[in-house]
């Protein structure tokens, strides 16, 4: 008995839970919590780019007749920036939880030339590695809002705009990698898993 | 319009990924913390966040038009199959409603903002509550389009240019 145990791998502990998307639940997590982490660092640097660039733009504002103040698009770029620090650990939490139970279909290799492993590796620690540069920058943020540039009205350096342009294009690659997961290596997707598993989708998803 | 396009790639698709679920960023996570921030602006008495809410909703409102034209571009190369055929007309029809939702919502909020930016009344954080409703019911859709039935995904379309799928 001792020794069936010993050949039963991790994975099969959970097995009697998971569906045929290789989750213990039918729609993937990590995924949806990604539209926070991006959707929020994004938005926060065009906000602060956009309080830098005030005095160019103020009388584009008059002539919308849009009341603005330097402060609110500054406070935009401070709280999406901390919202997004908060989400992203749960984030890369799900995500991992996730790859734990990914299964890539065999045989596959992506549109950038990368296996299956390769890809994960590449999406596993580079989360890893964004989640602690958005953090770094939002405490970057933090000094420069609460101590360094207090009482200036442009409250961001220009450096700090710098890389965070700079990390836009880290992100999509980024989100290109797990985008690939899902739709060429089919990891969590039912359909996908079925068709591998040589089911027909006219049976199985009517 | 398959004329106006590129050739199709391995996803069905003129261009190399899906661009609507990138796009569709903007949207979720806008709306929703706009909502969150509100919420914690009424509750914590920080006026500061419902200047932030502001801006993010109406970035939302611009980013859902986006979202919109791209969807449905995306949505008409599909092909879905099954089940999915009416959640993707699902998707659409809600999509078009939260375009109008979102942009009632802004225009509410601009009024509300010009009159007095450092109180929000209690019925916009109501109809907040109902536009995150939306948005999550919205997400579930379109989840399930991608994640169950993999539209536009490489193993889907495969089979069914090999006419093995509905």
């Amino acid at each position: 008995m001792s020794t069936a145990l010993l050949a039963m791998a991790p994975i099969d502990q959970l097995a009697p839970r998971l569906g045929p998307n290789d989750l213990p639940y039918a729609l993937p997590i990590h995924p949806n919590l990604v539209h926070f982490t991006i959707g929020l660092f994004v938005i926060a640097i065009a906000f602060d780019i956009a309080g830098a660039l005030y005095p160019v733009e103020k009388r584009v504002f008059r002539f919308l007749a849009l009341p603005v103040t330097r402060e609110g698009f500054h406070d935009v770029g401070w709280y999406n920036l901390l919202a997004c620090a908060v989400v992203s650990f749960f984030t890369v939490a799900a995500g991992f939880f996730e790859m734990l139970l990914a299964v890539p279909i065999a045989g596959v290799k992506s549109t950038i030339g990368l296996q299956s492993m390769e890809t994960m590796l590449w999406h596993g620690v580079g989360g890893v590695a964004i989640l602690l540069a958005i953090v770094a920058m939002t405490i970057w943020r933090g000094f420069q809002r609460f101590l360094w540039r207090k009482d200036m009205g442009r409250q961001v350096q220009w450096l700090y705009l710098l890389v965070g342009l700079g990390l836009f294009p880290v992100l999509g690659l980024h989100g290109t990698l797990g985008a690939e997961l899902a739709a060429e290596f089919g990891v969590h997707i039912t359909a996908d898993q079925l068709l591998a598993s040589g089911q027909s989708l006219q049976e199985a998803l009517p | 319009m398959q004329g106006l396009l590129p050739p199709l790639n391995d996803h069905n698709l003129p261009w190399t990924d899906t661009i609507h679920p990138i796009v569709v960023h903007f949207v979720i996570a806008m709306a929703i913390i706009a909502v969150i921030f509100d919420l914690i602006g009424v509750v914590a008495r920080k006026p500061n966040l419902f200047e932030v809410s502001f801006w993010n909703l109406l970035f939302a409102t611009a980013a859902i038009f986006v979202a919109i034209i791209f969807g449905q571009v995306e949505a008409g190369l599909a092909e879905p199959y099954g089940a999915s055929r009416s959640i993707l007309d699902w998707h659409s029809t809600l999509g078009w409603s939260l375009a109008g939702v979102l942009s009632l919502l802004t225009g509410w909020r601009y009024v509300i903002r010009s009159r007095d930016p450092r109180n929000l009344p209690l019925p916009f954080l109501a109809a907040g509550g109902v536009l995150a409703f939306l948005v999550v019911v919205q997400v579930t859709l379109g989840n399930q389009l991608i994640w169950v039935y993999g539209l536009h995904t490489v193993p889907v379309v495969e089979a069914q240019r090999a006419g093995l799928v509905g």
